[in-house]
């Protein structure tokens, strides 16, 4: 079916703004200093339809630098929601800034849509215009994104001298355009033969089938090194960036210490501390390491995470870059210069769509039950929703998670360590070791706190059904798998051999003692203990020694056999290695990840490992999924 | 809970951090009463001896003298902030460090050189252990009251330490370096000042110190070869204000 289009003598333009003026505000590419920005237009004469390429892209209407989420006052009380979103216009948006929010859209819209996105993307009407000229930087051609737009305009204007032709590609738009006259023949021919034009002089191109192939076979490549070398880590080329969406959440108050909000603020992964959890830990502290990340995200890991491009050529952080880092120039290095094809299996997330009836940002109100000190800095919180109607409802898989908020404090996301079956209330346990930790600890029975979750994917307890079970957990690892040992006791007959292996740094640094003798009166289950050592003085009975020195003691044999482990990452590793070298496949292993997991619901970015979402795709992972990832994990 | 116990000292500087806390009108009343000011010479005739809760150092250590005051200092508070750049990492005071042998350097300056005890310019964290940092020539007021309710709260304050570029990009300033081809340190430097010397057209100098994981030589071998800047100019820029700090050094030793 033929677009519908007309025609807009440019000598009409000034009453075509001031009509899109009259409900709603208009904003559009503007003159600052040198360059452009858009901004807001107060008349016609303000745009400056021949720019080239703004500052920031017009993602900033719609994912703000910073946007408020809500304003609390005290721990749990909510007070009022961020700014209101009004009508507004984009007029003059080129075809790569348009793509790029049909890309962010897979972010902000599907599996826990952000309401805050969707009401400013709701509220705006966009008016795109085709580019006659390329710019000088861009390299839209490469993945179809430019010049011309095809959709995700309300109204597409394209310059064919001494008026725009007007395509019209929605209801909203088909309404501004009344009063246009129809584009002639003439008119449409012009019109393509300028985009046509255009599109032969974009000369910068990706000229690559799969980039993703291509990408994983050069992980390792010395055009990184070189790259290490060149690069400031300023993280320019992601806040300039269309398609960029990480964010960190911050909670700020007043000096009343109790009132204040919740903002989340535009992050990157180029910054050393975006990986950055409680002590200081770092997890991408490599800087070739942050660069890949960037590069790999928006050619290849964008695609497998949203199934939409992650760069659109829009050539932004190759013009803002100091040392002039450009994508183009990055693959054509590694074209010209190729480790030998390998073949490779890009990651693909598990399918999962979540959308909750309330906004994914607000927590409920959890009520502390009951306290109880497992080791010196190590406590289990039993909580239950303020409201029995929350609590009947609340139901989870073993090994996913909550974030627990403390409004002034921050969040912070923690393991659920009980099981499901118990429906009145759930735990967690928690060591105090960052921000949120430490005021947990301060709070008593009684206290409230604010609750979102369960999110993420469990322990596979379905698919480990008729098979033995090896469960191997390190230190404060036992927590998440807590509910395992208690889902198959409630459940035993349904699985086969069952055996623990728990190791800790020393016999007081060990959760859960007091559960270990009803453990050990499973049926079929045993019980194997071991820690690092020993202090003078305490009473030790069991193994000396790294967990993984338990594996010659076992009875588990691969045959038949799922197994389960979370521990810090050093000692899954080993165990990998260990069962591993004893005949386990990496199908049978399934190990629990940490990362930074600010927001829980596949948005922040901050818990990526590779194309890898933590916080939705895991945290717990069949090792076979990940031990391949070009991120390199153990 | 008591107030918390505030002292403010001063070691070599120019006393505008200090000033700095003066000049908080907005939130100085509110500040004063969540805490009691207990020791600060400039703001108060009468001045409470210690132990304190939080303890701000100002400026440099370049005397003996002033590093005994500094390590009885350090006993004396719970929580001590190095406050703004020349107690951070040497500051303005430390380019001595960096400019030939320091007798010489001396005699350049001083004519009676027979009661003169100076040791090369360091930040105190130098010497003694250091709680909190607030970076700037002189330090930004938003971030000193961050610190204080994060004190308050227990809590770890948000700074920001990845680059100036970052807000000066949310800004959308016109890049100094990029397109004017200004020596602009901001791709180097910490963040927290909301990009206030390139917002008013001037570039970056650097005053917060190195940003996290800051690549300065590569910032350097732009300095020199896109933009032309002597061997000597690069050096100036990355030790005239934390010229101590390994990141920096690397820069001025880079060309």
């Amino acid at each position: 079916m033929p677009v519908e289009a007309f025609v807009l003598p440019k000598a009409d333009l000034g009453g075509f703004v001031a009509k899109l003026k009259a409900d709603c505000e208009v904003f559009g590419p503007v003159a600052k200093d040198t360059e452009f920005v858009f901004g807001p237009v107060a008349a016609a004469e303000d745009l400056r339809l021949d720019y080239d390429t703004t500052i920031l892209p017009p993602k900033k209407y719609f994912h703000r630098p910073m946007e408020t989420l809500f304003k609390f006052d005290g721990a749990v009380e909510i007070t009022g929601e961020g700014e209101e979103v009004g009508k507004q216009v984009l007029f003059g948006v080129h075809p790569c800034d348009i793509n790029a929010l049909l890309s962010l859209d897979r972010v902000f819209l599907e599996t826990y849509p952000d309401p805050y996105y969707r009401a400013r993307r709701e509220n705006t009407v966009i008016i795109g215009l085709n580019c006659i000229a390329p710019c000088e930087n861009g390299f839209c051609s490469s993945f179809n994104t430019g010049p011309a737009m095809d959709k995700g305009f309300d109204l597409a204007l394209t310059d064919i001298g001494d008026k725009y032709v007007v395509e019209v590609g929605s209801a909203q738009g088909k309404e501004l355009a009344a009063g246009l006259a129809a584009a002639s023949e003439a008119d449409l021919i012009a019109k393509n033969q300028a985009l046509r034009a255009c599109q032969q002089k974009i000369t910068r191109r990706i000229d690559v089938e799969n980039p993703g192939e291509l990408l994983h076979q050069n992980v390792e490549h010395p055009k990184w090194e070189e790259l290490k070398e060149e690069c400031l880590a300023c993280g320019t080329c992601t806040t300039v960036c269309p398609t960029c969406f990480c964010f960190g959440v911050k909670d700020y108050v007043d000096l009343s210490l109790k009132a204040g909000e919740r903002p989340r603020t535009w992050d990157s992964c180029m910054f050393y501390e975006f990986s950055r959890v409680a002590m200081d830990h770092v997890f991408r502290p490599d800087r070739a390491a942050r660069i890949k990340q960037r590069i790999f995200h928006k050619l290849t890991y964008f695609n497998q995470q949203f199934e939409a491009p992650g760069c659109v050529g829009c050539g932004r952080c190759v013009s803002t870059c100091v040392k002039s880092i450009d994508p183009v120039e990055i693959v054509n290095a590694i074209q010209a210069n190729p480790n030998p094809p390998r073949e490779v299996k890009l990651y693909t997330p598990p399918a999962k769509k979540v959308t909750p009836e309330t906004s994914p940002w607000v927590p409920q109100k959890a009520v502390i039950k009951a306290i109880k000190q497992q080791t010196k800095d190590t406590t289990t919180y039993t909580f239950a929703f303020a409201d029995p109607k929350v609590q009947e409802a609340y139901t989870y898989d073993p090994g996913v998670f909550n974030e627990i908020s403390i409004f002034g404090i921050g969040e912070a996301p923690i393991s659920i360590s009980s099981c499901a079956d118990v429906k009145d209330s759930f735990d967690h346990t928690i060591r105090a070791v960052g921000n949120v930790t430490n005021a947990l600890a301060k709070l008593q029975v009684g206290d409230i706190v604010g609750i979102r979750g369960p999110y993420g994917v469990g322990w596979p307890v379905e698919e480990m059904k008729g098979k033995n079970v090896l469960l191997v957990a390190g230190g404060i690892g036992l927590a998440p798998l807590r509910p395992v040992i208690k889902y198959i006791q409630a459940r035993r007959d349904q699985y086969g051999d069952f055996e623990i292996l728990y190791g800790a740094r020393t016999p007081n640094d060990m959760l859960f003692t007091d559960e270990f003798d009803e453990w050990r009166k499973i049926p079929n289950t045993r019980l194997y203990l071991t820690v690092d050592i020993v202090p003078p003085g305490v009473e030790w009975g069991h193994n000396i020694g790294v967990v993984t020195t338990l594996f010659d003691k076992m009875a588990s044999r691969p045959e038949n056999t799922i197994m389960v482990t979370c521990g810090p990452e050093i000692m899954m590793k080993f165990v990998v290695r260990g069962l591993l070298a004893r005949g386990f496949s990496p199908e049978q292993i399934y190990v629990s990840l940490e990362r930074r997991m600010s927001c829980g619901i596949k948005k922040c970015g901050n818990c990526q490992i590779g194309p890898v979402f933590v916080c939705q795709d895991g945290p717990v992972f069949k090792y076979a999924d990940i031990k391949d990832l070009p991120e390199e994990i153990f | 809970m008591a107030k918390p116990k505030i002292a403010v000292f001063k070691f070599s500087s120019c006393a505008g951090c200090q000033l700095s806390i003066l000049n908080i009108e907005d939130h100085l009343l509110d500040v004063a009463g969540a805490v009691d000011i207990a020791y600060c010479v400039m703001a108060k005739r009468e001045n409470r001896e210690g132990p304190y809760d939080i303890g701000f150092v100002e400026g440099a250590v370049t005397s003996p003298k002033e590093l005994l005051e500094l390590k009885k200092i350090r006993e004396e508070c719970k929580v001590l902030v190095a406050l703004g750049t020349c107690a951070c990492f040497g500051g303005l005071p430390s380019i001595k460090n960096f400019a030939g042998p320091q007798r010489e350097m001396e005699e350049r300056v001083y004519t009676e050189l027979w009661d003169l005890k100076s040791i090369p310019a360091h930040g105190i964290d130098y010497y003694v252990k250091v709680d909190a940092y607030l970076r700037g020539c002189a330090i930004d007021v938003g971030e000193l009251v961050q610190l204080v309710k994060s004190a308050l709260l227990g809590v770890n304050p948000h700074f920001r330490p990845h680059s100036v570029c970052n807000e000066c990009k949310l800004k959308e300033n016109v890049c100094l370096l990029v397109n004017k081809g200004k020596p602009c340190m901001g791709s180097v430097t910490a963040a927290g000042c909301d990009a206030l010397c390139p917002s008013l057209g001037r570039p970056c100098e650097g005053c917060r110190g190195p940003a996290n994981d800051a690549n300065a030589a590569s910032l350097a071998r732009t300095f020199s070869v896109d933009l032309g800047l002597s061997r000597d100019d690069v050096r100036r820029k990355f030790l005239k204000y934390a010229g101590n700090t390994p990141e920096f050094k690397k820069g001025a030793e880079a060309v």
